[in-house]
């Protein structure tokens, strides 16, 4: 005896069913956009702080491209001066005629020793060309009182937390001493004219700001520099940057200097650039739990609905057909779930694109380089992502409840 | 043979050995047998201690990478805790200034205009750079009122033989708290050192030479000093011109002395 074919509306079928217990399909619904919504926002904002990271450490430490003397990154930890970068005025010109910079800054880091009042405290001046740094290091940014060092003048930005501990405001003067590039006692008495707020707790507890020429006389570096920092049009192509700056700058320096793009700076950098592929791993995490109260609530549906799917069974529905109903119960509850969790992290990470999410108090207190406000990165990917992976999640999720609904024998599902 | 140190002498013998000249000391010296290592220390504090002097030196630090700068200084010194130190040499560094009062020292710069003192760790940093530390540089230590010494053995060192003293010092906050010196046998002059931290670890090598005969005492004129915790540098001492017994005014090792412009 043959069977005539029948077309069973499954998806049609599914849609009417779910709406029949609205309050467990609700349930479903609600576990599914909490766990899309989780994942999408969490790739945004994962991405938004390693964004940050990246942007932080590029303009502070690494800029795209980092030009140091040879031997100097070796002994990095005492920044030794005597290894530095002579003709600076004429390592700029050619550095910054190269096609594809945007910038190159010159900038001096040393220790010192700060003149206290009961005692000599340990600093981190740093002089920078302080018009050019707008937009990288961005000293006017920093200013939370009084007001920038003007170049040419003995003048210091005083980190705010520093200047707590020296117990100094604006107008008053220090008494620096440190190292000259030729190893002797190097000093400098400046007046403050501001207190800096960097956003990153230890620079803010060590810095001492200058112009460029104040540090190049106390560390007896006329014309040198001990770092150029090279901003690139595309950061990305930092690699190729490199090597053409290195080619640039061999007229002038020779090859005695060590050219380095972002990339190859650091072990920061590479923790970074490895933590990329483990959001997937997050992703799939919040998804296997978003799964896991999936199963459950199909579970109630298929156990609750005992006699119902005994009945279809009764009146000749197949296994496998009630396996399909089933899982597309569970996808139909997956995409409306999915939908309404992408718009919902969708929407609030598109909107914190926009004001951002303040993380100052957090970025103080660690020593990872990245800023007080952190804004999340949304791309398209990840919500359609979202909307794919919830729907086949809750779809998959379904699958045992539907085969355990497809195993119960017809007249055991039928008695009362 | 190990000698620990025997118990204090006569006190007439110690006296006796203040007031007699030094070189009388040194005639005196073969007829010990085997001096105690007490002895030997003495004799080193009454050629290396001063009452009052006056120097001009050349320091020349040699660098691994194969420079070299030299630097030269004045310095004045009175007793074990006060000295004053000008530089005169190079340019770049003329006129700076260090004035040590007991613990404390204080720096000069004639660009900054005003003087800072340095306490602690700063203390044991190179000065201009060199292997000695300030703390070196002004050092004029007793050292039988610092340390306690035992005989380690009986070396020869160019040429001349010279008892091994191992000393362990008495205070808490020496900046060495282990040395071994060599000393010359025959004039009681340091040859050698070896200077330690507290955990065993070698700080600094210096070895002692251009031995002068200068009034009543025997002086190293150079010093080579290695220090392990700045390995790419070495570090000469070399005085020029040496006074001892010199007249200094009361108002000489005073910070508005420091700070007035000399």
């Amino acid at each position: 005896m043959s069977e005539p074919k029948r077309n069973i509306p499954l998806l049609r079928l599914a849609w009417r069913n779910t709406r029949r217990n609205t309050r467990r399909t609700l349930l479903t619904v609600a576990a599914v956009a909490v766990a899309v919504a989780a994942s999408i926002f969490a790739l945004a904002y994962v991405n938004g702080i390693l964004d940050n990271m990246l942007d932080t450490y590029a303009r502070t430490e690494s800029g795209h491209v980092r030009l140091r003397a040879e031997g100097y990154s070796k002994r990095e930890r005492s920044l030794p001066l005597h290894h530095n970068l002579p003709h600076l005025s004429e390592t700029l010109a050619a550095l910054r005629a190269q096609p594809g910079v945007k910038e190159a800054l010159p900038r001096i880091r040393t220790m010192v020793l700060v003149d206290g009042v009961d005692a000599n405290r340990p600093g981190l001046l740093l002089g920078v060309d302080l018009a050019r740094e707008e937009g990288y290091l961005n000293p006017a940014a920093m200013v939370t009182a009084g007001r920038l060092p003007r170049a040419g003048y003995a003048e210091l930005m005083v980190g705010r937390d520093f200047a707590r501990k020296l117990e100094v405001g604006v107008g008053d003067t220090l008494t620096l001493l440190g190292q000259t590039s030729y190893r002797s006692l190097g000093g400098l008495r400046a007046t403050v004219t501001g207190l800096a707020t960097t956003g990153l707790g230890h620079l803010d507890a060590t810095l001492l700001l200058t112009s460029l020429d104040q540090v190049q006389a106390m560390t007896d570096l006329p014309d040198a520099t001990t770092e150029i920092l090279v901003f690139a049009d595309d950061f990305e192509r930092a690699d190729t940057l490199a090597a053409a700056l290195a080619r640039a700058v061999q007229p002038v320096l020779g090859s005695t200097v060590e050219v380095l793009s972002w990339k190859d700076q650091g072990p920061l950098i590479r923790m970074i650039e490895t933590t990329k592929p483990l959001m997937g791993v997050v992703l799939f995490i919040l998804l296997l739990m978003a799964s896991l109260v999936i199963v459950n609530t199909m579970l109630m549906t298929v156990m609750e609905r005992t006699q119902e799917l005994g009945m279809l069974a009764a009146l000749g529905m197949r296994r496998n057909n009630i396996v399909s109903l089933i899982v597309a119960e569970g996808a139909v509850i997956g995409l409306i779930g999915a939908v309404i969790g992408g718009v919902l992290a969708t929407g609030v990470s598109i909107w914190l694109e926009h004001t951002g999410i303040d993380m100052t108090a957090a970025a103080r207190s660690t020593t990872m380089p990245f800023q007080g406000i952190v804004y999340p990165d949304w791309k398209l990917i990840y919500t359609l992502a979202g909307l794919f992976l919830g729907t086949l999640t809750a779809a998959l999720a379904a699958l045992y409840p539907a085969w355990r609904a497809s195993r119960q024998k017809p007249a055991e599902a039928l008695r009362p | 043979m190990r000698l620990t140190i025997t118990q204090p002498r006569a006190l007439l013998f110690w006296k006796a050995l203040l007031v007699l000249p030094a070189l009388m000391a040194l005639t005196l010296a073969p007829a010990f047998a085997q001096p105690s290592a007490r002895e030997i220390l003495e004799r080193v504090d009454a050629n290396m201690a001063i009452g009052t002097a006056q120097m001009r030196a050349q320091m020349t630090i040699q660098y691994r990478e194969g420079d070299a700068r030299t630097l030269e200084f004045e310095s004045w010194a009175e007793g074990t805790d006060r000295s004053l130190m000008i530089f005169l040499a190079p340019a770049r560094d003329a006129g700076s200034r260090f004035l040590r009062l007991e613990d404390n020292m204080w720096i000069y710069l004639p660009r900054v205009g005003k003087s800072v003192r340095i306490q602690g760790h700063m203390l044991r940093q190179g000065l201009m750079g060199s292997d000695f530390s300030y703390g070196d540089a002004s050092e004029n230590p007793s050292m039988v009122d610092d340390y306690d010494a035992v005989i380690e053995r009986v070396d020869t060192l160019d040429g001349r033989p010279a008892h091994v003293l191992y000393l362990t010092g008495k205070k808490k906050d020496l900046d060495y708290p282990m040395r071994r010196v060599w000393v010359d046998a025959e004039r009681g002059v340091p040859l050698k050192e070896e200077r330690f931290a507290r955990s065993g670890k070698l700080l600094k090598t210096s070895l002692l030479g251009d031995v002068r005969h200068i009034g009543d005492r025997w002086y190293p004129f150079r010093i080579e000093l290695d220090n392990a915790l700045q390995s790419d540098t070495r570090t000469t001492l070399q005085i020029l011109d040496f006074a001892l017994d010199i007249e200094v005014p009361a108002a000489f090792f005073t910070l508005r002395h420091l700070e007035s412009g000399l």
